[in-house]
């Protein structure tokens, strides 16, 4: 493994690697995911990732990081997020602490300035902890629903994930040793910078088919029997066929499993899922839209069309 | 479809490179990073699975989901074409692209022939392409400064925290202490502090159904200058279909902008569907973010074609999602103007501000109408 330019090589030599390794990770990854993470590495990309609330995305990362046993770096955005919260903050309170002791102390007063610019007073955030992780094994920056970040971050990200290197102007300029693995997660909610998705690799992330749901469903949730399975899978494809506010994504179909397994139900009724509908479905008006719903002919697999006359 | 690429390493280059213009034909941004970065990715995998060509080549050329479905077309036809597909598949495949989503900028000479071929072959429901051009009026009064009046008057409001002033209705206490520190802590001087202001985000919904045709120019730069003004504004344009425009208003020039709108948006001049328009917001856009946060702005005159209960319904809904509803119509001004529209009716139960605004010195009065706001 260890030859001497590459001091690392990632362990995805094939993509049935990446299929295998996730898939002891309990992670279901179909081709598109394995190629694209494959490639994220070969080619050093950072990889975006889009898709409805609850398709696994920011899954994806988890499980990187524990295949490569290092630590994941997540920076969740939300609006207002600036450099500070992303980069580096200096940590005021000590270094004011300091300045007091050395009031007190000649010999520590000469050397103050070095020491209040020193590391032990920097709080590092995310992104630079990211690019000052040591390595060998790169570390997983998640940059957890970019869309909700103000455009100028946006701009911002851009130029750290070109060059992945940080200036603190008392300190010096920190380079990764080791470049981190990339995934940006959005939920769509704004179009992002057209400079920043072309600098991606691009996946979007549909909800499973009704057999992989299957699948994830089985791994997830220990002790719950191959039919219950098989009926969840199914009742969420005619679920999510249902034009709700929010349509339930992967996260809500273990829960449901799990609250079946629970109950001890072995199969699903339409006042089973009326009763348990709140662990589907989170909207008070897609709760009442069941009442309106033919569920018995949804639980049957067959399309139920919206209600005439609503 | 068994699409091998071909085996040898020449012609392999030879398809990629075809497959790279004829996305970048179909409106897919592909630069020439992207396309060299294609090429890295062949050498990673193994490229004699079709699947996983297509994927490589895709992921590395596409941002969105419907690029990634423009694409997938794109290599179906190109692959195709070479295996003599059955002409009708083509022609299909080339119309479905033309009425679906397509990305920007797409206004040159080719588009325009493959519309106009698909027009004469007959595919339904091709729609038209409103030459927005003709409704921009270059002599109308400036708006730029009444727009900025508007976005400040919509999109800001006080938020309960202070930040420090120069001249402020209250005494900042902190900031005073550690100002007069060097006065041995005698109070001399005061730090003042005021209200700090709170971002709103303006989600304006925009109705250009032809019974609107008529405000058409008043509406673009309504659009224009609001975008412009507010960066962090969404703008939605609906008929019986809902387009999100933002960042098509982003362009510099207005003349290039008119023509990537209507590029984008088909269904200009269209029926009105004004409840599907709502509820794809609140599926969409008024599910993010803070609800205290949002102002949702609806410019129709209400004259709609869809079902008045489902307007209600997602009024309702919306209602849940933002902060103040404003309601401008264009008809409003007309001396004779009576609610009479069905689907205005039925919306004014839940709207906060029903404003006036067909021209110019209508906005003038709006502006100045809304110091009462909120």
């Amino acid at each position: 493994m260890n030859d001497s330019n590459k001091p690392w090589q990632h362990p995805f030599r094939r993509i049935e690697d990446v299929e295998g390794i996730f898939d002891r990770h309990d992670y279901v990854a179909d081709r598109p995911l394995s190629l694209t993470t494959k490639l994220a590495f070969d080619l050093e990309k950072p990889v975006l990732l889009e898709g409805e609330a609850g398709v696994g995305k920011t899954e994806v990362a988890k499980v990187l990081a524990a295949v490569l046993d290092t630590p994941l770096i997540r920076l969740q955005c939300y609006e207002g997020l600036d450099a500070a919260a992303t980069l580096y903050e200096w940590n005021y309170a000590r270094q004011i602490l300091e300045i007091r002791l050395a009031e007190a102390d000649a010999a520590r007063r000469d050397s103050l300035e070095q020491t209040i610019f020193g590391e032990q007073f920097l709080f590092a955030r995310p992104l630079l902890q990211a690019i000052r992780h040591p390595g060998p094994r790169p570390a997983v920056l998640l940059i957890d629903e970019v869309d909700r970040a103000d455009e100028e971050f946006e701009a911002f990200l851009l130029e750290i994930l070109s060059d992945f290197q940080v200036t603190v102007p008392e300190l010096g300029t920190f380079e990764a040793a080791q470049r981190p693995v990339v995934i940006l997660t959005s939920n769509r909610t704004r179009e992002l910078n057209d400079a920043l998705k072309r600098r991606c690799l691009y996946l979007w992330i549909d909800y499973p088919t009704p057999d992989k749901e299957r699948e994830i469903i089985l791994r997830r949730v220990p002790g719950i029997e191959a039919r219950l399975a098989d009926r969840v899978a199914e009742v969420m494809r005619g679920l999510r066929a249902v034009d709700f506010y929010k349509r339930p994504g992967v996260a809500e179909a273990l829960d449901w499993a799990r609250a079946l397994l629970g109950l001890d139900l072995k199969d699903i009724l339409p006042e089973t899922l009326r009763e348990t509908a709140g662990v589907v479905l989170k909207y008070r008006e897609d709760i009442n839209r069941l009442d309106r719903l033919d569920l018995e002919a949804l639980l049957e697999g067959q399309a139920v069309e919206r209600e005439p006359g609503a | 479809m068994a699409l091998e690429p071909a085996a040898s390493g020449a012609s392999l280059t030879a398809h990629t490179l075809a497959l790279c213009r004829a996305a970048r034909e179909a409106g897919l941004a592909v630069t020439h990073a992207r396309a060299i970065d294609v090429f890295r990715a062949l050498d990673a995998i193994d490229w004699r699975r079709p699947d996983d060509y297509r994927l490589a080549l895709r992921i590395n050329l596409v941002s969105s989901r419907e690029d990634e479905v423009l694409f997938d077309r794109v290599y179906r036809t190109y692959w195709g074409e070479l295996e003599g597909a059955c002409e009708g598949d083509y022609i299909l495949a080339r119309s479905e692209m033309i009425q679906g989503d397509l990305p920007a900028g797409r206004s040159n000479e080719a588009h325009r022939e493959m519309l106009s071929e698909t027009e004469a072959v007959g595919a339904e429901e091709v729609q038209r392409r409103a030459n927005l051009a003709l409704r921009w009026d270059d002599d109308a009064p400036p708006l730029e400064q009444l727009i900025g009046e508007l976005a400040r008057r919509l999109a800001t409001r006080p938020s309960r925290r202070a930040k420090a002033a120069r001249r402020g209705a209250r005494v900042d206490l902190r900031r005073t202490v550690r100002r007069n520190v060097r006065h041995g802590l005698d109070l001399v001087e005061l730090a003042y502090s005021k209200p700090k202001t709170r971002k709103t985000r303006i989600v304006l919904l925009s109705d250009v159904s032809g019974s609107m045709d008529a405000f058409n120019p008043f509406l673009l730069q309504l659009m224009l200058g609001l975008q412009q003004a507010l960066k962090s504004s969404r703008t939605v344009v609906f008929s019986t279909r809902t387009t999100e425009i933002t960042s098509l208003l982003r362009r510099r020039s207005v003349p290039e902008t008119l023509r990537a709108v209507a590029d984008k948006v088909r269904h200009w001049s269209g029926g009105t569907d004004i409840g599907a328009a709502l509820a794809e917001l609140n599926r969409g856009i008024l599910r993010e973010g803070s609800a205290r946060a949002t102002v949702l702005v609806v410019i129709s005159d209400g004259y709609d074609n869809g079902e008045v209960a489902r307007i209600r319904e997602e009024l309702a809904a919306a209602k849940r999602r933002i902060r103040t509803l404003v309601w401008i119509n264009p008809m409003f001004g007309a001396s004779t103007f009576t609610v009479r529209a069905a689907g205005m009716k039925a919306a004014l139960p839940y709207v906060d501000h029903f404003l006036p605004a067909f021209n110019a010195k209508a906005l003038h009065e709006l502006v100045r109408g809304l110091k009462a706001l909120r």
